[in-house]
């Protein structure tokens, strides 16, 4: 299923058909999706399955064997220079030179832009939280002070795309909570389009917006996080009550499934509130009332069958 | 930026500034009447093999250092085409060599010329109607020649072999078995051996008048050089334009 929605503006990353062959092993096969601008777009998959091989092809790291990469129209192909001036990413952890400061670290990708002054560099510094650092030599930085390190020398130039592969690995929770809200930020004010990819579900299904799993390279499926618009509204609503027979009777068979302790129906916000008014009427005694998701991990292993590799 | 930020670079033009001046101060007691344009000339030959090593460390550390380290996967992701990149470092490579060389020519000079000053007798051999410093220039611009094609074959090491470690080791093993492969080639007689790099080194006796391989004119040593220099050029490019970084 290719989510074709870009909401009238033209998609910010586009791939088509990418394949790579190493030899006669296809590591990725035709490789089709769109990512739509000002998103936090997640990238799944279990271990192997090319993640990682697709963003460095995403960013010219390495060659596609055939296929297409478009971003904001520029052909990674073709007219690399511009398609990548617009792209800021962290592949894997950001290695940094150890024997420069983080601010020469810094300076030296700035010079590879033209126009990116001093000023620049010192905001960077500010909006990761490294200025009390930054002049100490990068050998003496934490884990997470060179991951913040890399997430400044990503956004030095205001890309219009951050790419960024596995960017909460050896964060610390604060750390991890730091990153996604900025990520968020990010795409909301500045309306930089994110596309991450990672193994944390839980932190993919606060992050982002929408998800692309892919499995021995393959793209198994592309949708959304919070399914709420694309169901006309509706979702899954339980309600805990001490009779569920006597609920579903109240309600007259609207009821899609009962369980121990309560009734499933189909309902919308309001819908829901009706609900709630009939059960209490009929004398049913009504505990809670929650919207029941399935988790994105169960999404996840439910579409990649188990996770197992290759 | 990256080669002068290291503390082993400034150790470097340390050490090639200590020797010669050892020399000369070890000269100054030692020597009866010592002259600065020979002092120039010795500790240049001593110094400058030096120099091509440092230079050769240099240079195969510079492309296998960023991917043994992963610096390369930023490096990267720049909107520099990967030309652009590679040719900024062998520029960068080649800059810091004539940095060196000529740091190395004016303190001997310097130091030379305040200790001892010139007594008018010596001269260098084969001189002729040549003034000293042209002689001495002659020289120093030779060398330079053979070191940036040695440097040359280091950086396209650097680019093969993604390997930093790797990379320095062989080029230096190139560098100091270059020589004993050359001893060991002129016995046979066999007219591709005088095809071999190595056997064309030796520029600098052209300056008294000799040639690297007794029986080929000077030029042909030039030759052989350029068309080496050429196919280390190329093979860096090729290889590094195409190269997956997959780790």
């Amino acid at each position: 299923m290719l989510d074709l929605q870009t909401g009238g503006t033209e998609p910010v990353v586009r791939l088509l058909n990418v394949t790579k062959r190493i030899g006669n092993r296809t590591i990725i096969d035709n490789l089709t999706f769109d990512v739509p601008p000002g998103e936090v777009f997640g990238f799944l998959g279990p271990n192997g399955s090319g993640k990682t091989t697709t963003i460095r092809m995403m960013v010219g790291l390495m060659r596609m064997t055939s296929g297409e990469i478009l971003i904001r129209g520029r052909s990674i192909r073709t007219e690399y220079e511009a398609a990548v001036r617009q792209v800021g990413a962290i592949v894997e952890n950001p290695e940094m030179y150890k024997y420069l400061t983080g601010y020469q670290n810094l300076l030296h990708y700035a010079r590879m832009i033209p126009g990116i002054p001093r000023k620049r560099i010192d905001e960077v510094v500010e909006l990761v939280g490294l200025t009390a650092r930054i002049h100490d030599k990068v050998k003496t930085y934490s884990l997470g002070m060179r991951q913040r390190l890399g997430v400044a020398q990503a956004i030095l130039h205001r890309p219009a795309l951050l790419i960024l592969d596995e960017p909460t690995n050896g964060l610390d929770p604060a750390g991890i909570r730091e990153l996604r809200d900025y990520l968020r930020h990010l795409a909301k004010h500045e309306g930089t389009t994110v596309f991450v990819s990672s193994h944390l579900l839980s932190e993919m299904e606060l992050m982002c917006d929408r998800v692309a799993i892919i499995q021995a390279g393959k793209l198994i499926d592309v949708r959304l996080i919070h399914g709420g618009a694309e169901n006309g509204g509706k979702a899954e609503v339980l309600f805990e009550v001490d009779r569920p027979d006597a609920a579903a009777e109240a309600l007259g068979g609207a009821v899609l499934r009962a369980e121990s302790g309560g009734i499933v129906v189909s309902a919308g916000r309001e819908e829901a509130a009706d609900i709630n008014a009939r059960l209490v009427a009929a004398g049913v005694r009504v505990y809670g009332i929650r919207t029941v998701t399935k988790s994105l991990e169960d999404q996840f292993l439910e579409v990649t069958g188990g996770g197992r590799i290759g | 930026m990256k080669i002068y930020r290291r503390i082993r670079t400034w150790i470097m033009l340390a050490i090639m500034l200590i020797i010669p001046l050892g020399i000369s101060l070890g000269a100054m007691a030692l020597e009866a009447d010592p002259d600065m344009w020979f002092f120039s000339y010795l500790e240049a030959e001593v110094v400058l093999s030096l120099i091509t090593i440092f230079a050769v460390i240099i240079a195969a550390d510079s492309v296998a250092g960023e991917f043994s380290t992963g610096t390369i996967k930023l490096l990267l992701i720049r909107p520099w085409s990967r030309s652009k990149i590679l040719l900024s470092k062998y520029v960068s490579l080649l800059l810091f060599m004539l940095f060196f060389t000529v740091s190395l020519l004016l303190f001997t000079l310097l130091v030379n010329g305040v200790l001892f000053g010139s007594n008018g007798e010596y001269t260098y051999p084969n001189q002729g109607s040549r003034s000293y410093i042209v002689y001495l220039l002659s020289y120093y611009g030779l060398n330079l020649i053979q070191i940036i094609v040695t440097v040359t074959m280091a950086f396209m090491i650097s680019t093969v072999f993604r390997s930093s470690a790797l990379a320095i080791g062989l080029s230096i093993f190139l560098l100091l078995g270059g020589n004993m492969m050359a001893a060991l080639l002129s016995l046979l007689d066999k007219p591709w051996v005088d095809y071999v790099l190595f056997m064309n080194y030796g520029l600098s006796t052209y300056v008294s008048g000799g040639t690297p391989i007794p029986d080929r004119p000077f030029g042909f040593s030039l030759a052989v050089l350029a068309g080496y220099y050429v196919i280390f050029i190329a093979l860096s490019w090729y290889v590094f334009r195409r190269r997956d970084v997959a780790a």
